[in-house]
């Protein structure tokens, strides 16, 4: 019985060991791609990105200011220009992200008791930039205001902790649940890896059996597997299965163990339903080649829709902003449903019976498009089908 | 003499433009990625963003104080633009359950002692509980409780002052000496779509053009179409006529579908357009030739025409980020940073979006210009002798 598979197997490993292309896309370029990723996050957080300032008091107060901007993690005052027209010029000249302007009179005012106020222009092209930098920006002149209204305070009398109490009345205390270095590699590189995985894992699939029908030695394979279609299909993707499969263990090895990304959750979880995802992948990729029989097209629509699969996923621009039907629309990607289960497992540490359900769901994603099979033997079995690009 | 090259060179260039024309509409897969990818991709990715923010995201508060000025605080947080206070959990176990059904983002905890406290002149402490598994979502339900909660103690703090008799301007003052105004330019709504589909579009141009060209150039080597093209009474085709009509064709195609993506796909949108005409052009020329250059001298690599898929696709999102338009420069290494401005798309996204989203001018992205302009020329030579060892290769065959 297994024989059939056995002998198709044997020959797909043959075809691995004559076409470079093969092995490339089986281990190089993944693994070059997680180096790629794991390099670009080496740094974790943005820090030092230049602003302008624009000191119209020029007193020791305002220097005080100017230095306490630049001492936070996200802001380096790289340029004071004179006026605004220059430093509106480095805007644009994209050489800083924006400028921060202290009005005439601010040490002044503030001695004589006179609200005053400190402006900050950001460019919001880079809206990631723009949120660490105004951030900072707010914080330390909150912090800065508030020293100030602690001296005005105790000036009038009252005691540090009374004053403490009339500056904040209302205090929070923040929990930043499941990442808590809000660091952009920790939250990224679990998203983008298994990206790489799924558009190798797809392409593999497609090309695997396309380049059958193009070279016309898609008879040969089912005559290989006996013309058991079943045979044909697993001996031929059980290579790129496991190679896959290593992948996605050599994946969670890089993120969890040599990186340090944070694993509230189960390992196991995330590693089954990584095999999950391969395989909703690799049958996608079955039935894309079979519909269209053409290995030109199938490549172009497939490698399309793979890309497209990020953006639905929900994780930069959520997916709860998206209209009724583009959320529904979602859902024809399995990346999204892996994507869930990593935010469950790695990030929230969320009980396993949540994850269970998007596992589920993955299982369709591999059974469904089988449905296609018997197309599939009768395109490699009669050669009007084959020969195309 | 020198006018019979000349015209040889002419016919050898209109021969291989029309062969070129001829193998992209006829190929259904390359007409895909070369014309109808940037259509598609520019319109679902538009779709998807199309609603720029996300507002009244849903979060729980348990309110232990259940007092007068706890629901005040309750309200506050329903009145700002991006929390929703959908549920009012009894405990934070209930809380929490909420939270992992993805029905709830944030959680608020309102201790016993609030109203009292507040009372009191005793600082009031309340606990925030924000989900920053997803970043967006994070920091703003983060900003907006936190507004809730200063705007809140400002209040108290001022009605204090008023009670022990300071008049209100300088109780005003009291509360916040220093005042801080955020402007954000360009994106004032920080809107999802608009800070990130002129990149992306900028990179499909350069993704497209680099398969395409790449699948053309491996169909071209696979049937050996250089050497059927040979002018008779010639030994073998010229190398500059082949790369400028090539280049020709594809810069022919990316006009055509330019001009619809920068006019009625832009209005569509609702995307800025801020850039003057004449300077998209001056930027765009640069940029699409760099791209069509470096395609052909990737082209050159490919024997078979699934090449430049299978070995390519998977470049996108790596040099999205390299350009620094999502994850912002200072976060990666420098070296990778500089290091990614061999590709087009990096100086072609900073200057695009600089012209188009800002207003700037053709002077202010001057750096980029040069930087295109450099890279054209030598993807130009490095295709020509790409493009010159695969016909010395065809030679020998």
């Amino acid at each position: 019985m297994f024989g059939n598979t056995i002998n198709v197997l044997r020959r797909e490993l043959g075809r691995i060991r004559k076409y470079p292309t093969y092995l490339t896309l089986m281990v190089i370029l993944p693994a070059v791609s997680f180096a790629f990723f794991a390099v670009l996050f080496s740094e974790g957080v943005a820090t030092d990105i230049d602003i302008a300032v624009v000191d119209m008091d020029r007193t020791t107060t305002s220097r005080t200011l100017v230095d306490m901007i630049g001492a936070t993690p996200s802001n380096n005052v790289a340029y004071e220009p004179q006026d605004m027209a220059e430093a509106e010029r480095m805007v644009r000249e994209g050489r800083v992200l924006g400028i921060v302007y202290i009005p005439p009179r601010f040490e002044a005012d503030i001695m004589s008791n006179t609200q005053t106020a400190v402006a900050a222009y950001l460019s919001a092209l880079n809206i990631t930039a723009n949120g660490l930098v105004s951030k900072d920006l707010q914080t330390v002149v909150t912090t800065f205001s508030t020293g100030i209204q602690l001296q005005l305070l105790m000036k009038n009398g009252l005691s540090e902790k009374q004053a403490m109490a009339q500056v904040l009345p209302v205090y929070f205390d923040r929990h930043v649940l499941f990442n808590p270095f809000v660091n952009y590699g920790y939250y990224l590189l679990p998203s983008f890896l298994p990206m790489m995985l799924m558009i190798f894992a797809l392409t593999l699939t497609v090309f695997s059996i396309g380049s059958e029908l193009k070279n016309y030695t898609a008879g040969e394979w089912f005559a290989t597997a006996g013309g058991s279609t079943g045979a044909a299909l697993a001996g031929k993707l059980l290579p790129y299965t496991a190679a896959m499969f290593v992948m996605v263990l050599l994946m969670n090895t890089v993120m969890y163990r040599w990186i340090g990304v944070p694993l509230n959750g189960s390992i196991v979880a995330l590693t089954v339903g990584g095999f999950l995802f391969i395989l909703a992948y690799q049958s996608i990729g079955v039935l894309i080649i079979t519909v269209l029989s053409n290995l030109r097209m199938s490549l172009s629509i497939g490698g399309g829709y793979s890309v497209l699969a990020f953006t639905f996923s929900g994780l930069t621009f959520p997916r709860m902003a998206m209209s009724p039907l583009l959320q529904k629309l979602s859902y024809i990607f399995p990346f999204t449903l892996y994507t869930d289960i990593f935010i469950d497992q790695a990030m929230r540490g969320a009980p396993v019976v949540y994850s269970i359900r998007y596992m589920g769901f993955l299982t369709i994603y591999i059974l469904v498009p089988m449905l296609c099979l018997p197309r599939l033997k009768r395109i490699a079995t009669h050669s009007e089908y084959w020969g195309k690009l | 003499m020198a006018g019979n090259r000349l015209k040889i060179k002419w016919r050898e260039y209109v021969s291989v433009l029309r062969t070129e024309y001829g193998h992209i509409f006829k190929d259904s897969g390359v007409i895909l990625i070369l014309i109808f990818a940037i259509l598609i991709y520019a319109t679902v990715y538009s779709l998807a963003y199309r609603n720029e923010v996300l507002r009244d995201i849903p979060v729980g508060v348990v309110d232990q104080s259940m007092t007068p000025a706890s629901r005040q605080l309750i309200r506050t947080f329903d009145a700002t633009p991006n929390v929703d206070v959908t549920y009012t959990p009894e405990s934070m176990e209930e809380a929490e359950q909420l939270f992992y059904e993805r029905k709830i983002y944030g959680v608020v905890y309102i201790p016993e002692e609030y109203e009292r406290n507040l009372l009191r002149g005793i600082p009031a402490i309340v606990g925030v509980y924000v989900d920053a598994s997803y970043f967006l979502m994070y920091r703003q339900v983060f900003s907006d409780v936190v507004s809730g909660l200063t705007g809140t103690g400002a209040e108290v703090g001022f009605s204090r002052l008023l009670a022990n008799g300071i008049n209100a301007p300088q109780a005003e003052a009291l509360v916040d000496p220093v005042e801080f105004e955020l402007k954000n330019l360009y994106n004032p709504y920080l809107g999802y779509g608009t800070f990130l589909m002129p990149a992306i579009i900028i990179v499909i141009i350069q993704q497209t053009l680099l398969i395409g060209i790449g699948m053309i150039g491996g169909t071209w080597r696979e049937f050996g179409v250089y050497k059927k093209l040979i002018i008779p009474g010639e030994k073998r085709l010229s190398t500059l006529p082949i790369v400028l009509a090539k280049a020709t064709a594809y810069m022919s195609i990316y006009a055509v579908t330019m001009v619809y993506i920068l006019t009625l796909h832009y209005k569509m949108f609702h995307f800025p357009m801020n850039g003057a005409f004449g300077d998209i052009v001056s930027f765009l020329v640069p940029y699409v030739l760099a791209c069509i250059f470096m395609g052909i001298a990737i082209s050159t690599l490919f024997r078979y025409r699934e090449n430049s898929i299978l070995y390519m696709l998977w470049t996108s999102i790596p040099i999205l980020l390299l350009s620094g338009a999502s994850v912002p420069k200072e976060a990666m290494p420098h070296w990778l940073y500089t290091l990614g401005k061999i590709f087009p798309s990096s100086s072609g996204i900073n200057g695009f979006v600089r012209i188009q989203t800002m207003g700037a001018d053709l002077a202010d992205v001057r750096p980029e210009v040069t930087t295109l302009w450099i890279l054209c020329f030598v993807y130009l030579i490095v295709s020509c002798i790409g493009i010159r060892i695969v016909l010395n290769r065809s030679d020998v065959r």
